[in-house]
């Protein structure tokens, strides 16, 4: 039935790509046809999708390398900088609409690859309401700009903070303070990053990470 | 009867200043005089006596954040009966609180509203950080959350657990009735009441720490 939808949306749209990831269906669209597509999907009788799952959005910087997936990236162990000795992917980012129907039970995945010198997506507040909100938390998360967006600031994070949390290239130990932190001392996490434990990186407080690049961490 | 006086060894805040002043840690107080003895005897007195009276009586604000306040509700209520040790009465207000309990997760977005409710309790005042993620930030090690409340207001004691059993929790209270009652009182003044010394103590540890890490 999904593959139907697919063969649909390429009827309409000689351009995109069709694929199946672990079963769920997947059209790869271009940027400029982004709007577009989505609003059949949304007003064709025969699609019908009038319910906006999510937006995602995706980091692909080290997909594929020794650090597969990000999660050892994620570790103590893993030293940040050595993403920069790996090849970088591109398009590194993409944003995912999961699209749903409600009517009739069918769902499809709308995947719009990015280069990372031009994340910017068109704006699909206009279609769905829901979309406000998702587009601020993917712009909030990955930095990916939503052009003709109403209000495009930040959601989950607050202002002052600086760089996008779920690039994979923001440092893991990365602290941005709102109040001056006391000098606590731990033992086991080391002093805060406040304005007592200045000149010792927080990185290098913690017993088994003392190969880590200072400049890369806080 | 002999009429050597032996040295009592009293506890730091019970000895009067006059004898406290110059004296090195290890050697043995100088012998009180009558005056200091007796003002020794009735600020010992009065110290646990209001000690007594706050230990017994503390009105906690719980600063409830996140799942850890299902516990909150369980230690609070009929079964555990947080109330059978005088902490009877959840205060929302942080003016009429002398505890401040910090009941789950503290995200760096929310911690000038801590700060803000810790300043706003009126001394004495004491703090318990419930749950690990109160006091040290829990598995949340992430770019969002505290690394523990104790890096935003000083934290008097620590109720580890995710969430802390309930049990857990009326004992950390007890630990916090036992400090209370050990801490020197003193009748109203416009004094600071004691607190924890957050810079001296910074300076103690980390030459431990300093130790520990060969810096």
């Amino acid at each position: 039935m999904s593959q139907a939808l697919i063969d649909l949306v390429r009827e309409k749209f000689p351009d995109t790509a069709g694929s199946s990831h672990r079963g769920d269906e997947v059209v790869n669209v271009r940027r400029e046809q982004l709007v577009e597509i989505v609003s059949y999907l949304r007003n064709d009788a025969a699609c019908d999708m009038k319910l906006l799952r999510d937006i995602v959005g995706v980091d692909l910087l080290t997909w594929r390398t020794e650090m597969t997936g990000g999660g050892a990236l994620a570790s103590n162990e893993a030293p940040a900088y050595a993403v920069q000795n790996k090849p970088r992917v591109e398009p590194r980012f993409y944003v995912a609409y999961n699209l749903y129907s409600i009517t009739r039970k069918h769902s499809l995945r709308v995947r719009l690859d990015l280069r990372s010198d031009d994340a910017k997506v068109p704006t699909i507040t206009s279609l769905y309401r829901t979309a406000d909100w998702w587009e601020r938390y993917v712009y909030d998360m990955f930095g990916i700009e939503f052009t003709g967006h109403p209000n495009l600031q930040r959601l989950l994070m607050y202002p002052e903070f600086q760089g996008f949390p779920l690039r994979k290239d923001y440092p893991v130990r990365k602290r941005q303070p709102l109040v001056p932190e006391l000098d606590f001392p731990d033992l086991i996490r080391g002093p805060g990053p406040g304005p007592g434990g200045a000149g010792v990186p927080m990185s290098q407080t913690h017993v088994g990470r003392q190969n880590v690049d200072p400049n890369t961490y806080d | 009867m002999s009429n050597t006086r032996l040295p009592i060894l009293r506890p730091e805040g019970n000895v009067p200043e006059s004898s406290r002043l110059g004296g090195d840690e290890n050697s043995v107080p100088v012998l009180l005089s009558r005056l200091d003895d007796s003002i020794g005897f009735f600020e010992k007195n009065l110290s646990n006596a209001l000690g007594w009276a706050r230990a017994n009586s503390i009105f906690q604000y719980p600063f409830v954040t996140a799942c850890c306040g299902m516990e909150y509700m369980s230690a609070m209520a009929g079964r555990y009966d947080i109330s059978r040790f005088g902490a009877e009465f959840p205060r929302f207000s942080p003016r009429q609180a002398d505890l401040l309990m910090i009941v789950g997760t503290i995200n760096v977005k929310q911690s000038p509203v801590l700060k803000r409710v810790f300043d706003q309790m009126a001394e004495p005042k004491w703090v318990m950080a419930f749950g690990v993620c109160a006091s040290s930030g829990g598995f949340y090690d992430n770019y969002a959350t505290v690394q523990g409340a104790d890096r935003v207001i000083p934290v008097d004691v620590y109720v580890p657990g995710c969430p802390p059993r309930p049990e857990q929790v009326l004992d950390g209270l007890k630990i916090l009735q036992s400090k209370i009652q050990s801490q020197r009182h003193r009748a109203a003044t416009l004094e600071k009441a004691p607190d924890v010394d957050m810079q001296s103590l910074a300076g103690k540890r980390r030459s431990f720490l300093g130790k520990l890490l060969g810096k």
